[in-house]
């Protein structure tokens, strides 16, 4: 699913933020980036989707070189997976279902099986009852639902979060790493970013950890 | 079809969406758009009814020639002879001195009572020689009259060439004055919806930001806000045709009853199907330019 070689990162520094990191990511895994702040996850994260480039190496998600397309495909691939962020990044004065079903209409899904699928997927994150609400009048919690939510409508075969259990508290960030869990059952690739170690204990999966830019250690559950 | 109408129709609901959540952005482009335009409308209506008035007057060309009182029968046989063998007439009308006090009469109306009191009708006979528009221009005018005025039993010569060659003039640096003033109430217009668009933009960042993350193209985000350009220039057409053709009827009818004696007044005409969808046209293509000009702010991250 996801191969990354050799990949080097400085934002025109001479500090490296990622130096000649080379991974790869099987389809159907759950797998946690983790490390210090400042180690780089979050630059990592932002390549996996080409949110910015690398300045060398290769990255190659679902099969698309992510150094060598063009700008239509890497929207294309973006359809086809699904990110969540810390600060959930919904639009605010757009209802929770127009948040979801966003998704659904740049994929260019007909219309009359929209409102059935954002039911549905909200449904797994148990916020089928807010359709009409707009973010600013949801918890944080539910806000990352939604968020959730509009991550998986199109059926990914990849999700990718960034610290989707930062800003909310023990009991929620529980709920939220369930629904990942229920998720990645049902054949998702999860790839999560977070530094928060009592997450990594209570939820154990596969971890990258990264210090300094560089991958000190594959950990792998007990 | 279906595959087009579901690519479509979340276009539209966006661009309704961007303009029932943004609507003080959207009055201020309409409200400037629709200001431009009514200048360019009141311009091109003043300067279309001008010009017409003018081609009427111009196809109604006539010079008035007055007799003298004591011309005999056959001077006067001769004169008629000479005027009708003119190329430049086409018509020729005699008005007899005592034609001419009754016209005189019906014009002053209320006001011909002290006429009774003149001793003698001071008003000469004249004819009225109508010119052919298509061959005689204003400047062949003053030559005509330069030939009759040398003709015995000629008094004075009417025409009003002077006013009417300044009047083209004047219509003619009106025109090519129009012609700058348009481009440059365009140019500002567009410029000033480009960065009323661009503001809008920057207002909505973070929304342009979620659909690039969610893998929208660049074309899905930018259509909407061409859409909305779109409606802004409809709008403020119609908003513009409207308060134009509003003012006209109201100048018409203030002409009219503060200008009786002045024909032309009737003459006013507010403009066709065609000239209308002309200025429709206009107003959408300045929204569609602000548009443009501001849509490369619209990038992928």
């Amino acid at each position: 699913m996801i191969r990354v070689t050799h990949l080097n990162k400085s934002y025109n520094h001479p500090d490296m933020i990622l130096k000649d990191l080379s991974f790869e990511i099987n389809k159907g895994e759950f797998v946690y980036l983790s490390g210090p702040s400042g180690a780089g996850k979050t630059t990592l994260f932002r390549l996996l989707f080409a949110d910015i480039k690398p300045d060398s190496g290769q990255i190659v998600v679902d099969g698309l070189d992510l150094m060598r397309a063009k700008v239509t495909r890497i929207a294309r691939l973006r359809r086809r997976m699904g990110i969540v962020f810390q600060d959930y990044k919904l639009i605010p004065n757009y209802t929770v279902f127009d948040n979801v079903a966003l998704a659904l209409e740049i994929s260019g899904t007909p219309r009359k099986f929209i409102q059935k699928t954002v039911w549905k997927a909200l449904k797994v994150v148990g916020v089928e009852r807010q359709l009409d609400r707009l973010p600013p009048q949801l918890s944080g919690g539910e806000q990352q639902r939604v968020a959730i939510a509009r991550a998986l409508v199109n059926d990914p075969q990849l999700i990718l979060a960034d610290e989707p259990t930062g800003n909310l508290d023990y009991e929620i960030a529980n709920e939220i790493m369930h629904i990942f869990d229920y998720i990645n059952s049902q054949g998702t690739t999860i790839v999560m970013v977070t530094h928060n170690r009592a997450l990594l204990q209570r939820f154990k999966r596969k971890v990258f950890y990264l210090d300094k830019g560089v991958l000190q250690a594959y950990v792998w559950p007990d | 079809m279906a595959k087009i109408q579901d690519h479509i129709f979340p276009l539209f609901k966006l661009t309704g969406n961007n303009i029932r959540r943004h609507p003080v952005i959207n009055l201020i482009s309409i409200s400037i758009i629709t200001i431009s335009m009514l200048l360019l409308i009141l311009y091109f209506l003043g300067y279309s009814n001008a010009a017409r008035i003018v081609s009427s007057w111009r196809a109604d060309l006539r010079i008035v020639v007055y007799l003298q009182d004591d011309i005999d029968a056959e001077r006067l046989a001769t004169l008629k002879s000479f005027c009708r063998e003119l190329d430049e007439v086409i018509r020729l009308d005699y008005v007899s001195k005592d034609q001419a006090l009754k016209n005189f009469k019906v014009t002053l109306g209320d006001d011909a009572d002290f006429l009774a009191d003149l001793p003698e009708n001071p008003l000469p006979a004249s004819f009225e020689l109508f010119l052919d528009s298509a061959v005689v221009d204003v400047n062949d005018i003053e030559r005509l009259a330069r030939q009759l005025q040398r003709q015995v039993g000629v008094g004075e010569i009417a025409y009003g060439s002077s006013w009417l060659r300044q009047l083209f003039s004047l219509l003619k640096t009106v025109k090519y004055f129009g012609v700058l003033f348009a481009s440059f109430l365009s140019a500002v217009t567009v410029f000033i919806v480009a960065s009323t668009i661009r503001l809008s933009l920057f207002a909505r960042r973070e929304t342009i930001r979620v659909l690039h993350l969610v893998g929208a193209t660049r074309s899905f985000i930018a259509l909407p806000y061409l859409f909305e350009g779109v409606f802004q220039g409809a709008v403020a057409s119609i908003l513009a045709l409207g308060l134009a053709y509003a003012g006209f009827i109201h100048f018409k009818e203030w002409l009219q009853i503060q200008a009786p004696q002045w024909p032309f007044a009737l003459q006013l005409k507010f403009f066709t199907i065609l000239p209308l969808l002309l200025f429709l046209l206009m107003g959408t293509f300045l929204g569609i330019a602000g548009f443009l000009l501001s849509s490369r702010w619209i990038r992928q991250d």
